[in-house]
């Protein structure tokens, strides 16, 4: 049973946004099961709002008013309210689905090694952001499952806006994995 | 003080530093704004049972303390119209709850590339109260 966290959805999304992350964990994409070289298109899409933007610039406390004064924003040179740099880890955790390809980035267990992302473009309130997936490396290390999948960022206009090369050391299967996933659910 | 650009900026400069102090309501509230709800950061019970990490506590989202030094990065080149091209970093220690973090960077390169393509490598890091290295980053970062 995870912890409730009611009481800090605030937007829309967070609101449909499912946080119990051992709910569909049988689902989840392992790491000895990834095909290196698949790609895949998410299933949801993302639709930028102002909230969602004040809201993530809020969660990593950042109090620049570009990211957090729609008025200030519009003011300044870029003209309207700007995206927190790494704003597209949001959209990220919303665009891939609870069950089957990505879905390996919701396991519990994994550790954050370190993450490379690249920004093409600014997000813009009322795009319509789609995530591509490619399968890019699964190594091991230490005996330690490392795994990468790149996600490309495209607008409604199929402009390229990021790339996130997004690294995970994983759970190296299906068993290890419900093996943390039985100790959450047994609280 | 002269106005940050691309010409003005020398290897060596620093950026001014940011702290940001980390606690429980702090990662729940960066679980919601990022919808990354691992239980590593959000269910302290669960860590206790699996001693994840060999700490037992939750740690903070990695992605948290890349936003602090992104924060860094945003703070000293957007007034001027600057953008981040690029954030490359490496999580070296856990951040559990009670740490207080202070990030940084300095310019270690220039690009001379063309206008609006010209661009500086910013070395970041998140170091904790008690001075241990959480993480590193290397950034790039456009200049007009």
């Amino acid at each position: 049973m995870a912890v409730k966290l009611d009481r800090f959805l605030k937007t829309e999304k967070q609101k449909a946004f499912g946080y119990d992350f051992f709910l569909d964990a049988e689902s989840y994409e392992v790491w000895d099961e990834v095909k290196i070289g698949a790609e895949y298109w998410s299933e949801q899409t993302f639709e930028v709002t102002r909230e969602d933007m004040l809201a993530y610039a809020q969660g990593v406390m950042d109090p620049n008013p570009l990211f957090n004064d729609e008025e200030h924003a519009r003011q300044s040179m870029y003209g309207e309210l700007v995206p927190h740099p790494l704003f597209c880890v949001v959209i990220a955790f919303w665009c891939i689905s609870t069950k089957g390809r990505g879905s390996w980035i919701r396991s519990p267990g994994a550790i954050n090694p370190g993450q490379r992302i690249e920004v093409y473009d600014h997000f813009r309130i009322g795009d319509v952001i789609r995530v591509k997936q490619t399968a890019w490396d699964r190594w091991t290390r230490r005996d330690w499952h490392y795994l990468t999948y790149k996600l490309d960022y495209y607008d409604q206009n199929d402009v390229l806006k990021a790339i996130w090369y997004c690294t995970l050391i994983l759970p190296e299967s299906r068993a290890k994995l419900m093996e943390y996933v039985k100790t959450g659910r047994e609280g | 003080m002269e106005k940050l650009s691309f010409d003005s900026v020398k290897l060596g400069d620093t950026l001014p530093e940011i702290t940001r102090s980390v606690d429980q309501e702090a990662i729940w509230l960066n679980a919601a704004a990022s919808l990354d709800y691992n239980p590593v950061h959000t269910d302290p019970e669960w860590c206790a049972r699996t001693s994840h990490l060999g700490r037992g506590s939750t740690v903070a989202h990695g992605m948290m303390t890349m936003s602090f030094m992104a924060t860094v990065l945003s703070n000293w080149a957007y007034p001027v119209g600057g953008k981040v091209k690029s954030m490359e970093s490496k999580f070296i220690n856990p951040v559990p709850p009670g740490y207080v973090l202070t990030c940084g960077g300095r310019v270690i390169e220039k690009h001379f590339i063309g206008a609006d393509r010209n661009y500086v490598t910013i070395e970041l890091y998140a170091n904790s109260h008690e001075g241990l290295r959480c993480a590193v980053c290397r950034a790039e970062v456009i200049l007009p």
